[in-house]
């Protein structure tokens, strides 16, 4: 193997790309040929470095760590003189941040624990060899060699790996329902479908280490008998489905997919199957409809898909991070697993921070950490200063939390007790500026576009809520309105055909518990507390602060502002769109939002 | 058996059934909506939702399967108000304004399901404001019309027309609240694929899809019904035939026949509602080159003065039930003497049918519906005996091998797997292409060639004289031969050539169609009672050269035009007919007799079941019924017309097995 003095990553993340990374790459790999380099310096592809907006193309040279931003291909040939043959760092083309990792994840924050995204910006996804260096197919190899397969459902039990798409069934519990069912054909299936708003989690593994989701499915594979296997991948990811075909190739041309794999009697193949912009389709009866070419609707069960699944044969699906957590399972064994996390939810979690936080992306932490440790430790607490109001976990099936959740230990049963869920991973953290009337409405609005339309319940009743909520951040809500709400939730929930439906009226049910009072301002007083809906808000200038500057008349896009100059100004609350734009541009604070 | 508990009461039931099943079996009502007995469960309406002991929420019955010690209650308060609740919202959901919808009713009256759940639920208010995207009513059929402002997207159309016909033209676009039932790639339903069986008319509870014939004519509480047989064609389908004031409303599939189970095509269903020819409504004799109405007395006195005494051909249609058959036989060929008694098609009877085997060969049409590969010879299922063609068509998405052997493209090769399209050469070639793959493919056939026959041609040869590809033959024999439960269908023209009647058993017994009792075979046989026909010795081509009488028995039946032609120069022509055409036009003596849905009768399908017609409608004034023609007739040539028809069918050795009790 050559020895190289010098290894650039250069980040090929899809912004980036569009700013030219590729033409960057060339322009280097060339220079380096001309130079004589090409031996000594390697160049590697790897996903974000840094922010692309701000720093893209950009790429880190190491052992230095120095990070070069916004590179041009014209900028490489000066690039490489300098640097590499004269060995001076290039202060011009340096980031003004230092950055050794990758932004969207950052360096481990203090109670983080890597396992899931362990390898993601540090190893090439384009390159098996990589993931190989990191342990890669070591568990794989031991349990081909040294393990059969209810060895191996002993030990994933034993770790309390819990399905991490949600549901939280035990993964290795799935594994022998479908490992007991007759039948020579079996499937395992790997739910990559990722569609709660907000979740990239799963995206971030398929993207940057396919291979520790192909690792597990092939160990489960020989756990349950399955000689076939598809991964189920949302259209909206296309680096993914790439880095995932990548990697399947790379895995059969190496042999640990396809016939006789290490040279046992165990043969597994895997294909991608790519999805077409339906959330439904991440429920595992849908998506087993979408991969059988028919339209994406639930099945009613029983039967099981262990028992029944794919064209009627016993399947197994489980989620993207449930895969990866299993080599480390296989090669750091079942107690390491296990003492990490709660008692009933062992391991660690993937979530994405979103919202009101100051450090929003990716975070895996040991299940029973607190809300308020993710929020105001890892999470740096509220953006800005403000308040902290809720928190919704979950995704679009989830709930809403409060500040007197805070102290919770997250785990599959407390989030359930406490009217939320985990779900796949996602939270989203609100500030004192949100409306959570609003934030009801916009979860199912979601929902309701998203139902397949099969059941009447989800189809028609997430649709009447959805009127109700609209009506009521537009104004019009009655009491009644509420009641009728309370009800439409109730039944949509109990009577809906699968999760979607089931779990559509969570957000509504849970911000109804939790803030029935703006609720009934929003009725009684036609007021939005949070001053977020828009019909229910007027902005109106303070007189007395108002120098008459104009700047707002000027940029109002309707003309609602009049005044003369150096006169208070006013604004005409009928023809006012609420958009905002005054209060931006005024200098001088004058301007509040009432409601 | 598996022991549960509803509502209290203790329940056995078979492994398999659902909760709703076995509810009903108990006399257990459970309301439902988007379920139907004749169509594979969907689970979408959620009306028939009961509780489950120790499950968390209710489960829609109709798909969930009993369990040993399963304890339910479908009458909960709960229950209760979550029905009324899904019933709102469906009527929230599009235009459910029932007052003049054609299936709107009283709960006695009415034929919707819809307005009868929410009679039956107490939903008596609309607490939701209906709000629904207006959909334009598709009236581009020429039979029903779709109104998607109806529908409540239950989806038994959709479910009907892949499992009743396999035409898979109904879908839905869009999801979510958006959902639309669509034809094809949303076609207006004129325009589409629909071949108009009419399977999704029967089985839409709303007012969605209404047939055009039969809007707004009543309910079906107003309509008298009668059990009856298809006359269309030789499958026979049970048919329900709806009627009022002794008008034609309209015409359905019964659940209950053995045959088709519900499912009818155009033909049966539609046709008959849309007849656009006069009937003939009084007896006639041509005086002077012109008919005049008569007396039946004076017609009947002039068509035995025709007939008697002189060389007469006679032609009868195999519209017409047994006893008209018989009764006619019984004239002209017993009683009179006639050396040319035909039934229309019955030069393809198949009476120079040189079998290989001992007759009989063919079995029972429902071996379509659980073959694992289908051979059709020479024929096209979409345009003719439709239903038989519905069974093999619904059971393609599961993995049933459809070959064909066709000279010309047609709408039933384009659905196969393999098509054969023999070049010169005749279709014996073919058939013995395909027994010489077959046996290289190690099928368990028979012997092979029977003894008395040439030794087989080789392969090679027989490729060359067809024009065929070896591959497409080897993969087609293949699959026939691997086949556990292979059938061959074939038009029944094709027993005019003994070679290849000889081929036809050759190749079943080579694919094993006809081991250990299973008889795969399955010809045709044209019309409703060509069997009979024929088992009655009315197979024969008609000759009208030399004589001076054609007698023609036509019921409701339609001639071809070079029969019309030739009829017409018959120096005399007495014609037993129901509607004015231009042969009746040229006729001597026209004799106004009934129509299928005015006679009862016996009919005698392709896989010799004998079912009863039974006449709906009244004979109008002064028609007569056919049976009652000919036995005047032969009342007036001192004929007599005694006999047991069921003993005469038998008689003859047939294809097919006879249950003529």
């Amino acid at each position: 193997m050559p020895f190289y003095r010098s290894h650039v990553l250069i980040s090929v993340d899809p912004e980036c790309i569009a700013r030219g990374a590729h033409e960057v790459l060339d322009a280097l790999n060339d220079e380096l040929m001309v130079q004589g380099l090409f031996d000594e310096v390697q160049v590697l592809e790897t996903s974000r470095l840094g922010d692309p907006y701000r720093f893209g193309p950009d790429l880190i040279v190491y052992p230095e760590g120095v990070h070069y931003a916004c590179i041009c291909a014209d900028d490489v040939p000066f690039l490489v003189r300098e640097h590499f043959l004269k060995g001076r760092v290039v202060e011009k083309f340096r980031a003004l941040e230092t950055v050794t990792a990758d932004e969207e994840l950052g360096a481990p924050k203090a109670k983080e624990v890597r396992i899931v995204l362990r390898n993601c910006g540090k190893i090439d996804p384009h390159n098996i060899e990589e993931y190989i260096a990191e342990d890669g197919y070591q568990a794989l190899g031991r349990v081909l060699t040294e393990m059969n397969p209810d060895m191996v459902i002993a030990e994933v039990l034993r770790s309390g790996l819990r399905g991490r798409g949600g549901a939280g069934f035990p993964a290795a519990k799935k594994w022998q329902l479908c490992r007991s069912n007759p039948g020579d054909i079996k499937y395992v299936i790997c739910n990559a479908d990722e569609g709660d708003p907000g979740a990239f989690m799963n995206r971030r593994v398929l993207e940057s280490d396919p291979h520790a989701v192909v690792e597990g499915m092939i160990i489960a594979a020989y756990a349950i008998g399955s000689a076939q296997g598809y991964v189920y991948c949302r259209a909206e990811y296309p680096i993914a489905v790439q880095n995932l075909n990548l990697a399947i190739q790379q895995a059969r041309e190496m042999g640990f997919l396809g016939q006789n794999i290490f040279g046992t009697d165990f043969s597994f193949d895997l294909e991608v199957r790519m999805g077409a912009g339906a959330f439904v389709c991440g429920e595992e009866t849908a998506l087993m409809s979408s991969i059988e070419g028919r339209r994406g609707e639930p099945r009613p069960r029983p039967p099981f898909p262990a028992q029944a699944g794919l064209w009627g044969k016993p399947s197994n699906i489980n989620n993207v991070e449930t895969y990866a957590n299993v080599p480390q399972i296989i090669l750091n064994g079942a107690d390491w697993f296990a003492s990490m996390g709660t008692e009933r939810s062992k391991g660690t979690k993937t979530f994405a921070i979103a919202g009101d936080v100051v450090h929003t992306g990716l975070i895996e932490v040991p299940m029973g950490i607190t809300l308020r440790e993710i929020i105001f430790e890892v999470g740096g607490g509220i953006k800005d200063g403000k308040k902290f109001k809720a928190i919704q976990t979950g995704g679009p099936m989830g709930g809403c939390l409060t500040e007197a959740h805070l102290d919770l230990p997250i785990d599959y049963e407390s989030l359930a007790q406490a009217g939320s869920m985990m779900g796949s991973g996602g939270m989203i953290v609100m500030d004192e500026d949100t409306c959570m009337v609003d934030i009801a409405r916009f979860f199912m609005e979601f929902t309701q576009e998203e139902s397949c339309g099969k059941c009447t319940p989800c189809r028609v009743g997430t649709r009447r809520i959805l009127d109700i909520l609209e009506k009521i951040c537009a104004g019009k809500g009655t009491l009644a309105d509420i009641d009728r709400l309370e009800l439409l939730c109730a039944e949509v929930a109990k009577n809906s055909l699968c999760g979607l439906g089931q779990g559509a009226p969570n957000p509504v049910i849970s911000t109804l518990k939790h803030f029935r009072a703006e609720y009934e301002a929003h009725v009684l007083e036609k007021r939005c507390p949070a001053k977020v809906c828009r019909p229910l808000i007027r902005y109106e200038i303070q007189a007395p602060v108002c120098t008459g500057c104009t700047v707002c008349s000027r940029n109002c896009p309707v003309n609602a502002i009049s005044g003369e100059r150096r006169h208070a100004h006013q604004i005409d609350p009928k023809t006012c769109i609420r958009c905002g734009i005054c209060v931006q541009v005024c200098n001088f604070n004058a301007i509040d939002v009432l409601s | 058996m598996i022991s549960l508990t509803i509502n209290g009461q203790s329940i056995q039931a078979e492994p398999g059934v659902s909760v709703l099943q076995a509810a009903r079996q108990n006399g257990i009502q459970i309301p439902t909506l988007c379920d139907h007995p004749n169509l594979t469960p969907y689970g979408g309406c959620r009306l028939c939702v009961v509780e489950v002991k120790g499950l968390r929420v209710p489960m829609a019955s109709c798909t969930l399967p009993v369990s040993q010690g399963m304890v339910v209650e479908t009458e909960t308060p709960g229950l209760r108000q979550s029905r009324q609740v899904i019933l709102s919202l469906l009527f929230s959901e599009r235009n459910h304004f029932c007052p003049f919808c054609q299936v709107s009713g009283t709960a006695v009256t009415s034929d919707c399901e819809l307005q009868q759940a929410a009679y039956h639920q107490d939903m008596t208010h609309w607490p939701m404001q209906p709000q629904w995207n207006n959909y334009a009513v598709d009236t581009t059929h020429p039979y029903f019309i779709l109104d998607n402002n109806r529908c409540i997207l239950c989806r038994r159309c959709v479910r009907a027309c892949a499992e009743m016909s396999g035409n898979f033209t109904l879908g839905v676009e869009e999801r979510g609240a958006a959902s639309v039932v669509v034809a094809d790639a949303n076609l207006p339903l004129g325009q589409s694929s629909c071949i108009s069986c009419g399977s999704c008319v029967q089985v839409c509870p709303t007012g969605a899809l209404i047939e055009r014939s039969s809007a707004y004519q009543g309910s079906q509480s107003q309509l008298t019904v009668t059990q009856s047989v298809c006359a269309g064609c030789s499958v026979g389908c049970g048919i329900n035939v709806m009627t009022r004031d002794g008008h034609l409303v309209r015409i359905e599939g019964d659940w209950n026949a053995p045959v088709n189970h519900g499912v009818l095509c155009k033909q049966g269903r539609f046709k008959p509602a849309h007849e656009q020819r006069q009937r003939l409504t009084t007896p006639m004799i041509k005086v002077d080159g012109e008919l005049r109405p008569v007396s039946w007395d004076e017609a009947l006195d002039a068509a035995a003065a025709r007939l008697k005494g002189v060389e007469c051909a006679a032609l009868i249609s195999p519209r017409l039930p047994v006893e008209t058959l018989y009764a006619f036989k019984r004239l002209f060929k017993d009683g009179l003497h006639s050396h040319n008694v035909v039934s229309l098609g019955g030069e393809d009877a198949g009476a120079e049918y040189a079998a290989h085997a001992s007759l009989p060969l063919e079995g029972r049409l429902d071996m379509l519906s659980h073959a694992d590969c289908v051979l059709a010879v020479g024929t096209d299922l979409t345009n003719t005996h439709e239903v038989a063609g519905f069974m093999v068509k619904r059971n393609l998405q599961r993995g049933v091998k459809l070959i064909v052997i066709a000279p010309q493209e047609s709408d039933f090769a384009n659905l196969a797997h393999y098509v054969l399209r023999p070049g010169a050469g005749s279709v014996a070639d073919v058939l013995d292409a395909l027994s010489c793959a077959a046996r290289g493919e190690g099928s368990a056939g028979g012997e092979g060639f029977a003894e008395g026959e040439e030794a087989a041609e080789t392969l090679t040869a027989l490729l060359r004289s067809t024009g065929l590809e070896a591959d497409l033959v080897q993969a087609a024999a293949q699959a026939l031969a691997q086949a556990a439960a292979p059938v061959i269908v074939y038009e029944s023209d094709l027993y005019a050539s003994p070679d290849v009647a000889a081929s036809l058993v050759r190749l079943a017994e080579q694919v094993g169609a006809l081991d250990a009792g299973r008889k795969g075979l399955l010809s045709l046989k044209g019309s409703a009672n060509s069997l009979a026909a024929a088992q009655l010795g009315l197979d024969g081509s008609l000759v009208t050269n030399g004589s001076k009488a054609v007698y023609l028995a036509l019921g409701d039946d339609e001639l071809p035009e070079y029969l019309v032609r030739r009829l017409q120069a018959a120096p005399c022509l007495v014609v037993q007919a129901a509607y004015a055409s231009s042969l009746t036009a040229s006729a001597d003596v026209v004799l106004p007799s009934a129509i299928w849905a005015e006679q009862s009768g016996a009919y005698l399908n392709l896989e010799g079941r004998l079912q009863q017609a039974n006449a709906a409608l009244p004979v109008p004034a002064g028609v007569s019924e056919n049976t009652a023609v000919l036995q005047s007739l032969a009342q007036r040539l001192q004929v007599a017309l005694d006999g047991d028809w069921r003993a005469e069918l038998a008689v003859r050795p047939s294809l097919v097995t006879l249950t003529l009790n």
